[in-house]
């Protein structure tokens, strides 16, 4: 292989022959113990390069980077042509470099592995295990869409960006080629290896049969888009911003292309954010597909089609934005361990969206169908005591936390209202902080943790509660992680239930011989003070006041199946 | 109705009957005060290489300052050692710490992705050891200090053995 570029003599003696399409890597071989079961041809398969046209694709993207880094100040210093040779110059060498990367990149299933090898420089060949598989991605930009491909992203956990985006590939090789994947991830190893090894020896075809059967969920109208985005702050600001900015140019009377131009762009990157969701989440689209896990397609410019495994949803958020209420919309979110960009940063690349726009109905049945058993309108929620009121002077009417058989919710917010949705099963673990002043109001909060970084949160509840609380979602997650049989390695019966204090009659029902069930009055709910009903033998109930609840599932123990 | 309401109220000790709290080493304090008292001298020296050559009596309220810190801050420090507390149950882990704010981490062990022991030079030259137990979420919280190099290995191999053991992933 001789390659054009720059290749230093060091780095590459990994033992990686630079490219060669079927020179097996010989780096790492040994490993994957699933590989022995896997049928000769699929050992040995060969290294796959990415699309031909890929490099192109690349180094147009790097050149429209490269002039938005050169910006307008410089096209203006050094003039038109000078700064059009410089791209020239900068476009080869980027091109040039790119073809370099494609030769050098490869991808290949092993056994229940995936081995990309890749760079130029630092060359990396890396082997992902399809069992820590999260989600797939498979998406097109504008140009990619233009030639018919498409970039394949698979999310795993670990690492805070994406991991192993193979771009580009032809649009029927990355569908097939993530059909395989999902169907490798889904099975364990032992239970249907077989038919994981089905569609790698089928091809395509079969590949290209699934999304026939795909049973479609909804789809959100774009005209429901459009509004939901005017109706965001930064919609409203839009014609205040622009004002400004002209203002200042007529004040000023320096009206210079450049000027102008430069405002515009600085101004776009903050004010154009309702826009570019309206782009992003154009035609949202979502399904189930045969094997049950979920398929959501958007997208105007750049379309994406990812498909996630209910398995791996952490936890669903809804949020009910103050100038969306006159709609009744609510905004719905799908928590993935492993999506590139943590809270806060990467707002737009981030495609964690269960459903951008919807009326209640609409969320409920599908919340229903991602969290089977969880229905958005019946999830009770309690407020803390009273007295956290030092600590939430005016939200306190809405925080509050629940426990349903499935899920741990919690909901904040005066004007944004939240709620935070967390299977038990996906607890990574639980946590009781207690601050100063909350040690003075002998309050404490009780963090859910998952895996993608927001946590489920119990704040300002009574110290006690917050106890049992803790001791309830830990027994619940391992109840929830071994579905198996109920085991009888219990704690202690020490079940201590205390009453959220502040919370007027007491009146204990007990059922079982470990039982305490405390129910409060409950001001606004249908069924008056409940009679403890509790399923399990261990069970610990304790309602506060519930404000404006419906059903008693509060602090209910899952049903044992 | 059980009646331990009372007794469980208190934020470092929940489930009095059941957890068998475990401290860490009292050698912690001391490898805590030394790297306090360092960085006490270090800014001490650095206020008084100013006084010397300024004479501005700022810089004596400074140095007074930061000595009444560093007196203050070793009591807490004495204290917050004897907080730490760590736990193991069946199925899980538990680790206490704080004075100020108190902080209790519940991390089962088939949550567990990996098991980090760590000991810098100062604290090798006490003997001690630090375990931190990772799971997929980044902000459980099991960080235990102080453990001298028997405990501390015991610890992680137990942990390493029960998270095989009970290995979920995700």
């Amino acid at each position: 292989m001789t390659t054009p570029g720059p290749h230093p003599p060091g780095p590459p003696a990994t033992g990686l022959p630079a490219a060669g399409p079927d020179v097996p890597t010989a780096h790492g071989d040994p490993p994957a113990p699933g590989s022995a079961a896997a049928p000769p041809a699929n050992g040995e398969e060969p290294r796959r390069r990415l699309h031909p046209l890929s490099p192109l694709l690349h180094g147009a993207k790097s050149i429209a980077v490269i002039v938005a880094a050169l910006s307008w100040q410089t096209l203006s210093q050094v003039g038109l042509e000078r700064f059009a040779l410089v791209v020239l110059v900068l476009a080869v060498g980027v091109v040039v470099f790119s073809i370099v990367g494609w030769l050098t990149t490869g991808y290949q299933v092993v056994g229940r592995e995936l081995r990309i090898s890749d760079g130029v420089i630092w060359r990396r060949n890396r082997a992902i295990p399809l069992e820590r598989l999260q989600a797939v991605e498979l998406r097109r930009p504008l140009l990619a869409q233009l030639t018919g491909l498409a970039e394949l992203r698979l999310e795993v956990i670990g690492g805070g960006k994406t991991e192993a985006p193979l771009s580009f590939l032809t649009v029927r090789e990355a569908s097939t080629l993530r059909e395989r994947l999902l169907a490798l991830a889904g099975h364990t190893a032992g239970g249907r290896a077989g038919a994981a090894a089905q569609p790698a020896a089928d091809g395509p075809a079969a590949a290209f049969e699934a999304p026939a059967v795909e049973r479609p969920l909804l789809r959100v109208g774009n005209r429901d888009l459009v509004v939901s985005q005017l109706l965001t702050p930064q919609a409203f600001f839009l014609p205040i911003g622009v004002a400004f900015v002209v203002m200042q140019f007529v004040l000023e009377g320096s009206w210079t292309f450049i000027g102008i131009a430069s405002t515009v762009t600085a101004m776009a990157g903050v004010l154009l954010q309702p826009v570019r969701r309206v782009l992003q989440d154009w035609d949202f689209r979502l399904a189930r597909d045969p094997d049950g896990r979920l398929v959501v397609r958007f997208g105007l410019l750049e379309t994406r089609s990812q498909i996630v495994p209910l398995n791996r949803v952490q936890a669903v958020g809804a949020t009910w934005p103050l100038l969306w209420r006159a709609q009744g919309w609510l905004h719905l979110r799908l928590d993935i361990a492993g999506y590139a960009g943590e809270p806060g940063s990467g707002e737009n690349k981030r495609s964690d969206r269960l459903l951008p726009v919807g009326d209640f109905a609409t969320a409920r049945a599908l919340v229903w169908d991602v969290l089977p058993g969880v229905d958005l309108a019946t999830l009770a929620t309690s407020p803390p005591p009273k007295r956290a009121r030092w600590l939430n002077p005016v939200s306190l009417r809405y925080i509050g936390v629940g426990l349903t058989p499935e899920v741990f919710v919690s909901r904040w917010g005066l004007f944004t209202r939240e709620m935070h949705i967390v299977p038990y099963a996906r607890l990574q673990s639980v946590r009781v902080v207690q601050g100063p002043v909350q040690r003075l109001l002998g309050l404490a909060t009780v963090y859910a943790d998952t895996a993608r970084g927001r946590s489920g949160r119990a704040k300002d509840r009574d110290l006690a509660e917050a106890w049992v609380l803790a001791r309830e979602l830990a027994e619940r997650a391992r109840q929830a992680r071994q579905p198996a049989p109920l085991t009888t390695d219990r704690l202690d019966p020490s079940a201590v239930a205390v009453p959220a204090a502040g919370s007027g009659a007491v009146n204990g029902a007990v059922s079982g011989p470990m039982d305490g069930a405390v129910n409060g009055p409950m001001d606004g709910a249908a069924n008056g003070p409940m009679d403890g009903t509790v399923n399990g033998p261990m069970d610990s109930a304790v309602n506060g006041p519930m404000d404006g609840a419906v059903d008693d599932s509060y602090w209910r123990r899952p049903e044992q199946t | 109705m059980n009646e331990p309401q009372s007794a469980a109220v208190d934020a470092l000790e929940p489930w009095p009957d059941t957890v068998a709290w475990r401290p860490v080493s009292p050698k912690l304090i001391t490898v805590e005060l030394i790297v306090r008292i360092a960085w006490s001298l270090v800014l001490v020296a650095g206020l008084a290489v100013g006084w010397a050559l300024q004479g501005h009596w700022l810089w004596r309220l400074g140095i007074l300052l930061v000595v009444v810190n560093a007196i203050w801050r070793s009591f807490v420090t004495v204290r917050a050692v004897r907080a730490w507390g760590y736990a193991e149950r069946d199925q899980d882990l538990l680790v206490r710490h704080g004075l100020l704010v108190r902080r209790l981490s519940i991390v089962p062990y088939a949550r567990m992705q990996f098991v980090d022991v760590t000991a810098g030079p100062l604290e090798r030259a006490f003997g001690l050891a630090t375990v931190q137990l990772h799971t997929a979420a980044a902000a459980s919280d099991a960080r235990i200090p102080g453990l001298p190099p028997a405990e501390a290995s015991r610890l992680r191999d137990r942990l390493t053995a029960l998270g095989e053991d009970r290995a979920e992933g995700l």
